[in-house]
Protein backbone atom coordinates (compact mmCIF):
# COMPACT_ATOMS: atom_id res chain seq x y z
CA UNK A 1 0.00 0.00 0.00
CA UNK A 2 2.67 2.33 0.75
CA UNK A 3 4.89 1.62 -2.03
CA UNK A 4 1.52 2.21 -4.48
CA UNK A 5 1.44 5.35 -2.86
CA UNK A 6 5.11 6.15 -2.81
CA UNK A 7 5.29 7.70 -6.44
CA UNK A 8 3.71 10.79 -6.69
CA UNK A 9 2.05 10.55 -9.42
CA UNK A 10 -0.52 8.13 -7.91
CA UNK A 11 -0.65 10.13 -5.35
CA UNK A 12 -1.93 13.56 -7.09
CA UNK A 13 -4.34 10.05 -8.87
CA UNK A 14 -5.62 9.71 -5.36
CA UNK A 15 -5.85 13.01 -4.04
CA UNK A 16 -7.64 14.19 -7.56
CA UNK A 17 -10.33 11.09 -7.31
CA UNK A 18 -11.15 12.24 -3.73
CA UNK A 19 -11.86 15.92 -4.36
CA UNK A 20 -14.44 14.61 -7.55
CA UNK A 21 -15.29 11.59 -6.07
CA UNK A 22 -16.05 8.90 -9.50
CA UNK A 23 -14.38 9.72 -12.45
CA UNK A 24 -13.64 8.43 -15.90
CA UNK A 25 -10.24 7.25 -16.28
CA UNK A 26 -9.68 10.01 -19.43
CA UNK A 27 -11.02 12.85 -16.88
CA UNK A 28 -8.87 11.77 -14.72
CA UNK A 29 -6.13 11.39 -16.79
CA UNK A 30 -6.93 15.20 -18.23
CA UNK A 31 -4.13 17.03 -15.78
CA UNK A 32 -1.43 14.43 -15.79
CA UNK A 33 1.53 14.79 -18.91
CA UNK A 34 1.52 11.47 -19.23
CA UNK A 35 -0.03 8.53 -21.66
CA UNK A 36 -3.41 7.19 -21.51
CA UNK A 37 -1.65 3.49 -21.11
CA UNK A 38 1.00 4.95 -18.41
CA UNK A 39 -1.97 6.48 -16.46
CA UNK A 40 -3.75 3.08 -16.64
CA UNK A 41 -0.72 1.41 -15.49
CA UNK A 42 -0.79 3.94 -12.12
CA UNK A 43 -4.78 2.65 -11.79
CA UNK A 44 -3.82 -1.23 -12.17
CA UNK A 45 -1.70 -0.47 -8.88
CA UNK A 46 -3.96 1.57 -6.75
CA UNK A 47 -6.61 -1.12 -7.82
CA UNK A 48 -4.45 -3.70 -6.42
CA UNK A 49 -3.45 -2.25 -3.72
CA UNK A 50 -7.46 -1.35 -2.88
CA UNK A 51 -7.01 1.98 -3.01
CA UNK A 52 -9.62 2.81 -5.77
CA UNK A 53 -12.25 0.82 -7.14
CA UNK A 54 -13.16 0.05 -11.00
CA UNK A 55 -16.33 -0.11 -12.27
CA UNK A 56 -16.54 -1.15 -15.87
CA UNK A 57 -19.59 0.58 -18.43
CA UNK A 58 -19.25 -0.75 -21.83
CA UNK A 59 -16.19 0.76 -23.13
CA UNK A 60 -16.23 4.07 -20.30
CA UNK A 61 -14.14 2.73 -16.62
CA UNK A 62 -15.35 4.66 -13.92
CA UNK A 63 -12.90 4.62 -11.35
CA UNK A 64 -13.71 5.37 -7.28
CA UNK A 65 -12.02 5.95 -4.45
CA UNK A 66 -12.14 2.70 -2.07
CA UNK A 67 -12.60 4.71 0.94
CA UNK A 68 -11.63 1.55 3.66
CA UNK A 69 -8.42 1.35 1.82
CA UNK A 70 -7.54 4.80 1.52
CA UNK A 71 -8.84 5.64 5.28
CA UNK A 72 -6.63 2.69 6.77
CA UNK A 73 -3.74 3.45 5.02
CA UNK A 74 -3.93 7.11 6.33
CA UNK A 75 -5.19 6.57 9.78
CA UNK A 76 -2.58 3.44 10.29
CA UNK A 77 0.52 6.28 8.76
CA UNK A 78 -0.38 9.01 11.00
CA UNK A 79 -0.97 6.57 13.92
CA UNK A 80 2.54 5.60 13.30
CA UNK A 81 4.42 8.93 13.55
CA UNK A 82 2.12 10.26 15.66
CA UNK A 83 3.59 7.33 18.15
CA UNK A 84 7.21 8.37 17.21
CA UNK A 85 6.15 12.47 17.95
CA UNK A 86 5.04 11.40 21.06
CA UNK A 87 8.10 9.46 22.46
CA UNK A 88 10.04 12.48 20.42
CA UNK A 89 8.30 15.15 22.41
CA UNK A 90 9.00 13.40 25.55
CA UNK A 91 12.64 12.90 24.96
CA UNK A 92 12.89 17.18 24.02
CA UNK A 93 11.43 17.46 27.37
CA UNK A 94 13.86 15.18 28.80
CA UNK A 95 16.91 17.12 27.12
CA UNK A 96 15.50 19.96 28.38
CA UNK A 97 15.19 18.82 31.87
CA UNK A 98 19.17 18.03 31.51
CA UNK A 99 19.91 21.08 30.48
CA UNK A 100 18.50 23.42 33.06
CA UNK A 101 19.83 20.96 35.96
CA UNK A 102 23.04 21.27 34.52
CA UNK A 103 22.77 25.25 34.98
CA UNK A 104 22.20 25.15 37.73
CA UNK A 105 24.80 23.70 39.25
CA UNK B 1 3.78 18.21 13.59
CA UNK B 2 7.40 19.11 14.83
CA UNK B 3 9.14 16.41 12.97
CA UNK B 4 9.25 16.29 8.90
CA UNK B 5 8.32 13.27 7.50
CA UNK B 6 8.94 11.49 4.28
CA UNK B 7 7.01 8.78 3.12
CA UNK B 8 8.91 6.77 0.06
CA UNK B 9 8.36 3.52 -1.31
CA UNK B 10 8.81 1.03 1.50
CA UNK B 11 10.35 3.59 3.64
CA UNK B 12 9.59 6.11 6.45
CA UNK B 13 11.79 9.03 7.48
CA UNK B 14 11.51 10.92 10.29
CA UNK B 15 13.84 13.91 11.40
CA UNK B 16 13.54 16.32 14.04
CA UNK B 17 15.89 18.68 15.62
CA UNK B 18 16.72 18.33 19.11
CA UNK B 19 17.83 21.45 21.18
CA UNK B 20 20.74 19.63 23.16
CA UNK B 21 24.64 18.71 22.35
CA UNK B 22 24.83 14.99 20.34
CA UNK B 23 26.25 13.47 23.25
CA UNK B 24 23.21 13.83 25.33
CA UNK B 25 20.45 12.91 22.28
CA UNK B 26 22.66 9.73 21.81
CA UNK B 27 22.51 8.82 25.58
CA UNK B 28 18.63 9.04 25.51
CA UNK B 29 18.84 5.92 23.02
CA UNK B 30 22.14 4.52 25.02
CA UNK B 31 21.18 4.33 28.77
CA UNK B 32 18.44 2.35 29.74
CA UNK B 33 17.07 4.61 32.10
CA UNK B 34 16.99 7.20 29.80
CA UNK B 35 15.11 5.84 27.01
CA UNK B 36 12.78 4.26 29.45
CA UNK B 37 11.63 7.43 30.31
CA UNK B 38 10.74 8.69 27.05
CA UNK B 39 9.53 5.91 24.97
CA UNK B 40 6.43 5.17 23.88
CA UNK B 41 3.54 6.92 23.13
CA UNK B 42 0.92 9.00 24.98
CA UNK B 43 -1.27 6.01 25.61
CA UNK B 44 1.70 4.02 27.46
CA UNK B 45 1.39 4.10 31.03
CA UNK B 46 4.37 1.98 32.00
CA UNK B 47 7.90 0.49 30.01
CA UNK B 48 10.46 -2.02 31.21
CA UNK B 49 13.26 -1.97 28.90
CA UNK B 50 16.24 -4.96 28.80
CA UNK B 51 18.72 -4.00 26.42
CA UNK B 52 22.70 -5.36 25.66
CA UNK B 53 23.56 -2.21 23.82
CA UNK B 54 26.70 -3.78 21.58
CA UNK B 55 26.26 -5.03 17.74
CA UNK B 56 24.71 -7.96 18.16
CA UNK B 57 22.65 -7.70 20.86
CA UNK B 58 19.00 -7.88 21.95
CA UNK B 59 16.78 -5.77 23.51
CA UNK B 60 13.24 -5.94 24.91
CA UNK B 61 10.11 -3.55 25.54
CA UNK B 62 7.76 -4.21 27.38
CA UNK B 63 4.77 -1.57 27.47
CA UNK B 64 1.55 -0.89 28.91
CA UNK B 65 -0.68 0.54 26.69
CA UNK B 66 -4.28 2.04 28.14
CA UNK B 67 -6.82 0.11 26.96
CA UNK B 68 -4.62 -2.19 24.61
CA UNK B 69 -2.90 -4.43 27.52
CA UNK B 70 0.84 -5.76 27.49
CA UNK B 71 2.82 -5.12 24.18
CA UNK B 72 6.43 -7.08 24.21
CA UNK B 73 8.71 -5.66 21.34
CA UNK B 74 12.06 -8.20 20.62
CA UNK B 75 15.01 -6.65 18.38
CA UNK B 76 18.52 -6.57 17.80
CA UNK B 77 21.20 -4.08 17.44
CA UNK B 78 22.84 -4.23 13.77
CA UNK B 79 25.36 -1.41 14.32
CA UNK B 80 26.31 1.10 17.01
CA UNK B 81 28.81 3.90 16.16
CA UNK B 82 28.75 6.34 18.95
CA UNK B 83 27.12 8.59 18.91
CA UNK B 84 26.55 9.09 15.00
CA UNK B 85 24.35 6.26 14.09
CA UNK B 86 22.24 3.13 16.10
CA UNK B 87 21.14 0.57 13.51
CA UNK B 88 18.44 -2.03 15.33
CA UNK B 89 16.06 -4.07 13.37
CA UNK B 90 12.19 -5.18 15.26
CA UNK B 91 10.80 -8.96 14.79
CA UNK B 92 7.05 -8.92 15.14
CA UNK B 93 5.79 -12.34 14.08
CA UNK B 94 5.77 -12.80 10.44
CA UNK B 95 7.43 -8.84 9.79
CA UNK B 96 10.91 -7.76 10.31
CA UNK B 97 11.35 -3.47 10.03
CA UNK B 98 14.94 -1.91 10.47
CA UNK B 99 15.41 1.51 11.87
CA UNK B 100 18.74 3.69 11.44
CA UNK B 101 18.93 6.57 13.69
CA UNK B 102 21.48 8.76 12.71
CA UNK B 103 22.71 11.84 14.88
CA UNK B 104 24.16 14.91 12.98
CA UNK B 105 25.46 17.69 15.08
CA UNK B 106 24.40 21.22 14.04
CA UNK B 107 26.35 23.71 16.47
CA UNK B 108 24.69 23.14 20.28
CA UNK B 109 21.76 21.29 18.55
CA UNK B 110 21.53 17.71 17.34
CA UNK B 111 19.55 16.61 14.36
CA UNK B 112 17.95 13.34 14.80
CA UNK B 113 17.03 11.52 11.16
CA UNK B 114 15.82 8.23 11.85
CA UNK B 115 14.88 5.89 8.78
CA UNK B 116 12.65 2.75 8.87
CA UNK B 117 12.61 0.09 6.26
CA UNK B 118 10.24 -2.73 5.52
CA UNK B 119 6.89 -1.47 6.60
CA UNK B 120 4.49 -3.94 6.43
CA UNK B 121 2.77 -3.22 2.90
CA UNK B 122 1.57 -6.64 2.19
CA UNK B 123 0.58 -7.47 5.53
CA UNK B 124 -1.19 -4.30 5.82
CA UNK B 125 -2.68 -4.61 2.82
CA UNK B 126 -3.75 -8.08 3.33
CA UNK B 127 -5.64 -7.39 6.67
CA UNK B 128 -7.06 -4.01 5.13
CA UNK B 129 -8.70 -6.18 1.82
CA UNK B 130 -10.23 -8.59 4.65
CA UNK B 131 -11.49 -5.55 6.34
CA UNK B 132 -10.36 -6.19 9.97
CA UNK B 133 -9.85 -2.89 11.63
CA UNK B 134 -9.42 -4.92 14.39
CA UNK B 135 -6.06 -6.37 13.29
CA UNK B 136 -4.80 -3.52 11.91
CA UNK B 137 -5.51 -1.26 15.59
CA UNK B 138 -3.13 -4.50 17.45
CA UNK B 139 -0.59 -4.26 14.44
CA UNK B 140 -0.54 -0.45 14.84
CA UNK B 141 -0.77 -0.64 18.68
CA UNK B 142 2.83 -3.01 18.22
CA UNK B 143 4.23 -0.79 15.41
CA UNK B 144 3.96 2.67 17.31
CA UNK B 145 5.31 1.76 20.16
CA UNK B 146 8.89 0.44 18.98
CA UNK B 147 11.06 2.90 20.06
CA UNK B 148 14.60 1.68 21.24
Amino acid sequence: MFSALADPTRRRIVERLSERGESRVTALAKPFRISLPAISRHLKVLEDARLIKRQRHGREHLIRPHPAGVQAAQKWMAHYVAGWESGFDALDELLKGDLSKERKR
Amino acid sequence: MKSEVKISDNRLQITRVFDAPRVRVFAAWKERDLLQSWTGCKDTTKVEIEMDFRVGGSFTQKMLIKGAGECLIKGQYDEIIEPEKIAYHVDMGPISTRVVVEFVEQGSQTKVILTQDGLPDETLRKIVSQGTTEALDKLDEMLVRQAA
